[in-house]
């Protein structure tokens, strides 16, 4: 019995790193617009099969694949903050129609992606690091899985450095206080959120190219992606981004502990039990205000 | 800028908020070292002023100058040509700490070392705020609150300071103490100062000329005393009784 705990341990880091990936872009994103970007679930996706269409139907080398992925995902977040997003803040809209708007945007990208690619489940290029596999005090992992587990601490640690000591997280944090007072004081805000949706939208898309190479991309993959990025938000304090990634990891580990002794599809509702249970005893989340 | 130049010169500015005009054909400029009051009832468009110098209001029609050049204000950039603006309310990043609010005011500004050298500045202008550096400004009263926002609307050392309503909600102790500050920063730094304000015993004793303004345009324009003296601020705020 007991040795399952150590595979369960490694399978709830790898899901952990995973969810922090969505819960940092999805937090950056927040924290600077305040609004809940349903989008953010879809520029996963479109990583994905950027990568699937590049290196597995054009044959390309997948590194490469993975950059130029990243980075056009990047371009999409961009691209959907500069002709949508923008043109909805000019006008004023309420949170409420922007979430429409990004839920339509979502829904409209996500569609386009099934037209292309059909609605199949894929697997990305096989000749990723899946050969080696590692046996950490009883638990395996394979070498994609620690590339994914370096990438997610290293984007941590980058983003975490940035906010604190450049001018761009100065910027993002005072327009995270009051956009207003943020411009006052000089701060070029739009040029600033549109740099926010790119960095956002491309840490998103090393998660939907983890996942893909993790287990596969299908179009679908997108919103429960983004649901479990919002809920690892909310557990660990919406807008923190230390915070999105303790709760990534709190809400994997709470995930496959749970499925320990029971059916794996009880997987999402465990995931939103937990969700429920800090919406109503600690709405402010682990390391967010109180109550 | 020539002789007789204004520093600052808005030529027929017209504001629209959707249906309803802010601003209606006002002229007003502003001279090199002097400090002006915009005077007028409330909707009378004096906030509407500073708002369209700084960029953040929907000008429909007129033009702006700046040492005798045109300009097409944009926040960002109007802070780069030495205007700065202090909003109405108290307007901090809450969170932040009181020497975050300062450094966030020179966020124009490239060189730290410059950054850090304004800021010591600053506070030898504001002392008090010396011993509250690393207090989140949430924290601080409201008198102090103010002092961060006009301090750090000095930390670019502007040739032009904006304040709107810089004594609302304070006491008349905190108002005097803000009103002898803003005396010191014309008096010691040369800076000039636009400043809307409804408590208009305190303003009258530091500033050079005024505006009155009523419905969106320029009623008066001369020394205080004069437009009390006249009867025509008197007559302006009682017609909108």
């Amino acid at each position: 019995m007991n040795s399952i705990i150590p595979q369960l341990i490694v399978n709830s880091i790898i899901a952990g790193s995973i969810y922090s990936l969505v819960a940092l872009g999805f937090n950056l994103i927040f924290g600077t617009t305040k609004f809940f970007n349903i989008n953010h679930g879809v520029v996963s996706t479109i990583a994905g099969y950027t990568v699937f269409s590049l290196a597995k139907n054009h044959g390309m080398d997948i590194w490469l694949a993975i950059i130029i992925a990243v980075i056009f995902t990047g371009f999409a977040g961009y691209l959907s903050e500069k002709f949508v997003f923008l043109k909805m803040r000019e006008k004023r809209a309420s949170g409420m129609v922007m979430l429409v708007a990004s839920l339509g945007l979502f829904t409209a990208l996500q569609a386009i992606i099934a037209i292309i690619f059909t609605s199949q489940f894929q697997t990305i290029s096989t000749n990723f690091g899946e050969s080696k596999v590692y046996n950490i005090f009883g638990g395996i992992i394979t070498e994609t899985q620690l590339i994914i587990l370096a990438a997610a601490i290293s984007i941590t640690a980058v983003l975490g450095l940035s906010m604190k000591y450049t001018k761009f997280g100065k910027a993002v944090k005072a327009i995270s206080d009051d956009v207003e007072v943020a411009k006052i004081v000089g701060i070029n805000a739009n040029k600033i959120i549109a740099k926010v949706f790119f960095i956002g939208s491309m840490i998103a898309g090393v998660a939907g190219i983890a996942i893909g190479f993790d287990t596969g991309i299908e179009p679908t993959m997108g919103m429960n992606l983004l649901l479990k990025g919002v809920i690892a938000s909310i557990i660990g304090g919406v807008g923190n981004v230390y915070g999105g990634v303790l709760g990534a990891f709190f809400l994997g580990f709470v995930e496959n502990f749970g499925i320990w002794k029971i059916s794996g599809e009880w997987k999402d509702a465990i995931a939103f039990g937990v969700l429920i249970l800090f919406l109503i005893f600690k709405p402010g989340g682990i390391m967010g205000k109180k109550g | 800028m020539k002789e007789n130049e204004n520093l600052l010169r808005l030529e027929d500015i017209h504001v629209h908020y959707g249906g309803v005009k802010a601003l209606d054909g006002a002229t007003v400029y502003l001279n090199d070292g002097e400090i002006l009051a915009l005077m007028g009832p409330n909707g009378a468009g004096k906030s509407t002023i500073l708002k369209a110098l700084f960029g953040i209001a929907p000008v429909t029609k007129g033009e702006i100058y700046y040492y005798g050049e045109r300009i097409y204000p944009v926040p960002h950039e109007i802070v780069e040509r030495g205007i700065s603006f202090v909003p109405q309310g108290r307007q901090i990043f809450k969170s932040l700490t009181v020497l975050e609010n300062l450094e966030m005011g020179g966020f124009s500004i490239s060189s730290r070392a410059v950054l850090k050298s304004n800021i010591e500045a600053v506070l030898d202008l504001f002392p008090d705020l010396r011993k509250k550096l690393k207090v989140p400004a949430k924290n601080l009263s409201g008198g102090q609150q103010q002092m961060v926002a006009i301090a750090r609307g000095l930390v670019t050392t502007p040739k032009v300071l904006l304040l709107d309503e810089p004594s609302l909600g304070l006491s008349p102790k905190i108002v005097k103490e803000v009103f002898a500050k803003i005396k010191e920063i014309n008096q010691k730094h040369g800076t000039s100062i636009m400043i809307v304000e409804h408590n208009l015993q305190s303003v009258l004793e530091i500033v050079d000329r005024a505006y009155l303004l009523d419905k969106g345009q320029v009623v008066a324009n001369n020394t205080p005393q004069h437009i009390i003296s006249s009867g025509l601020l008197e007559k302006v705020f009682l017609a909108h009784k």
